[in-house]
């Protein structure tokens, strides 16, 4: 059943990967030229004409976008942490549910397998998918780093894992949004929403002080970029928050696909 | 029939959702090797009794027994007693036949190559082929060998026959004869009602959610109405005496369904002067459709 699973996501992780790859790949080919180049001391000085609250939400305050690095920093990880956090969404909302939406859960049913062992495997599915999308990224941008320039190790690491903390969160709420549902189509939007809508929230959040407190309404602030720039570590409390929230979802996941009634 | 011989029991089974119902009240007893046709028009409640006894849709209330212990869904040795047929077949496209039947194979501990080789030699099933790219009439023999390859002691068919051809149908007939001598129960849901008499042994007929008849398919045929055609002058008077069901009526002529016995009828009629007299035999199909109406 693993092996399956493993089998039909497979296109799906490789594609959403391969897209992450290929800009990253850019960025490495195109970067150094842009570094050597007197138009980068224009470009830092072009950043500082934005208004704070921009420059705040794509952390460009505390990190400059004249390195490889310092555009990671900026730019990169944000986009690592909203396509990752996109792809473990339409994966949660997907990985169980197409069974119902491709009939072929009267099958499965009937097969010598419980719904919480078909449900345990496929999790595990996804779980392999999204750490590995994760890893690759950070090892791709690692080697891309290493030849184009000095950067800090240990605060590289941190960063790149940092997606994991938004991105399993987001794959557990959308799991356990699928159970309320039969059809895939119906979910795909409320997967997206889900994903990008909390995005916007972190965006807002970082923006100033009257809009802070949106940041209790969306997962990104557990993945907390901000603080691994600045402090060169990761805030525990986010680690456990993010693994208790993906907890609780998929137990409450558990909880309602063993009662569902599958149509 | 010895009455341990019970495999199969629904007692009192009551499925609504929400508001609308499902099946009211449904109660069957199978016995080991007994092939019980399931009948009843579309909406009755066919569907939603498989689906339940699948554990597919959870019941409102009732009891369902199989093999002497009450249905569970993570019960996987009643799982494995169980091999279920559905009337629309949904399977893994991207799989070809071959790697769809070593999946299902990989969830039991027992080998099934042997019976599994035997069934797809019979049904003459190409193993190459996508599953995407079967006909319906092939999916629907891909689904039969999915059922049928763990040798399970419970069939449920849900219009089995649908997409076969007439000479695979037989083969298909034949091949559940066999699973009938080896002590196989089989629960054979269909709308074609001569497939009841060919193999059924019992007949049960849903209706609103109810079970309304249930009988040997010997009693019912024997039991059955006749239809009864009279042409008579003396027709108005036949008509009040007999007080029968009229399916037609044309000038003296009058086309009755009778379920009374020779003698009463004859009893009834003598006194009047008949012009002609025909007495035939009903089909199983217009009996289902008195019940069905």
């Amino acid at each position: 059943m693993l092996k399956r699973e493993l089998k039909i996501n497979f296109k799906s992780f490789l594609i959403w990967t391969s897209v992450l790859l290929l800009l990253f790949l850019v960025v490495f080919l195109v970067y150094p030229s842009i570094i050597e180049s007197d138009n980068i001391k224009m470009m830092d000085e072009y950043v500082k004409m934005f208004p704070e609250e921009m420059l705040k939400a794509f952390n460009m305050d505390i990190a400059s976008m004249s390195t490889a690095f310092g555009w990671l920093k900026t730019e990169g990880f944000i986009m690592v942490l909203l396509i990752t956090g996109v792809y473990a969404s339409i994966l949660g909302s997907n990985i169980v549910l197409k069974e119902e939406s491709d009939k072929t859960i009267e099958y499965l049913n009937a097969l010598p397998i419980t719904r919480r062992s078909v449900l345990t495997q496929k999790i595990i599915c996804a779980i392999i998918y999204i750490v590995s999308m994760i890893l690759i990224l950070g090892l791709f941008n690692f080697i891309g780093l290493e030849l184009s320039e000095d950067f800090d190790r240990k605060q590289y690491i941190l960063l790149s894992i940092t997606p994991l903390f938004s991105a399993l969160p987001l794959f557990a709420i959308n799991i356990f949004v699928s159970t309320f549902s039969h059809k895939t189509k119906k979910t795909f939007g409320v997967s997206l929403g889900i994903a990008l809508g909390s995005y916007f929230l972190q965006v807002l959040a970082e923006m100033n002080e009257v809009t802070e407190f949106f940041k209790y309404f969306t997962v990104y602030t557990l993945a907390d970029i901000r603080n691994v720039i600045v402090n060169v570590s990761i805030n525990p409390l986010m680690v456990i928050l993010s693994l208790v929230i993906t907890l609780v979802f998929i137990i409450g996941t558990f909880i309602r696909y063993e009662n569902k009634e599958l149509v | 029939m010895k009455k341990d011989d019970t495999i199969l029991e629904i007692i009192n089974l009551k499925k609504y959702y929400g508001k609308i119902r499902g099946v009211e009240d449904v109660s069957l007893k199978l016995h080991s090797g007994e092939v019980y046709g399931f009948i009843g028009p579309n909406g009755a409640g066919k569907s939603t009794t498989i689906r339940t006894l699948m554990n597919l849709i959870n019941k409102t209330s009732g009891k369902i027994i199989i093999n002497g212990k009450e249905s569970n869904k993570n019960d996987l040795e009643l799982k494995e007693l169980i091999g279920y047929l559905p009337s629309e077949i949904y399977l893994y496209d991207d799989l070809t036949v071959k790697e769809m039947l070593d999946f299902h194979q990989s969830f039991y501990k027992r080998n099934l190559k042997n019976r599994r080789n035997e069934l797809v030699k019979l049904l003459k099933l190409d193993e190459s082929k996508k599953v995407e790219d079967l006909s319906l009439g092939n999916s629907k023999k891909l689904g039969i060998i999915l059922a049928l390859m763990h040798e399970p002691k419970i069939l449920i068919l849900d219009e089995p026959t649908s997409g076969l051809d007439p000479i695979m149908q037989n083969i298909f007939y034949n091949l559940l004869l066999e699973e009938k001598k080896k002590g196989t129960t089989i629960i054979y849901s269909t709308h074609i009602l001569s497939e009841v008499s060919k193999i059924c042994d019992r007949i049960g007929i849903i209706k609103d959610g109810k079970i309304i008849k249930e009988d040997t398919v010997e009693n019912i045929t024997k039991n059955s109405v006749t239809y009864l055609t009279i042409d008579s002058d003396e027709i108005n008077k036949i008509k009040n005496e007999i007080d029968l069901k009229i399916i037609y009526e044309q000038n003296n002529i009058i086309k009755f369904m009778n379920n009374l016995s020779p003698n009463e009828l004859m009893e009834k009629i003598s006194k009047y002067k008949i012009n002609k007299l025909l007495i035939e035999e009903v089909s199983i199909e217009d009996l289902f459709m008195e019940y069905y109406e």
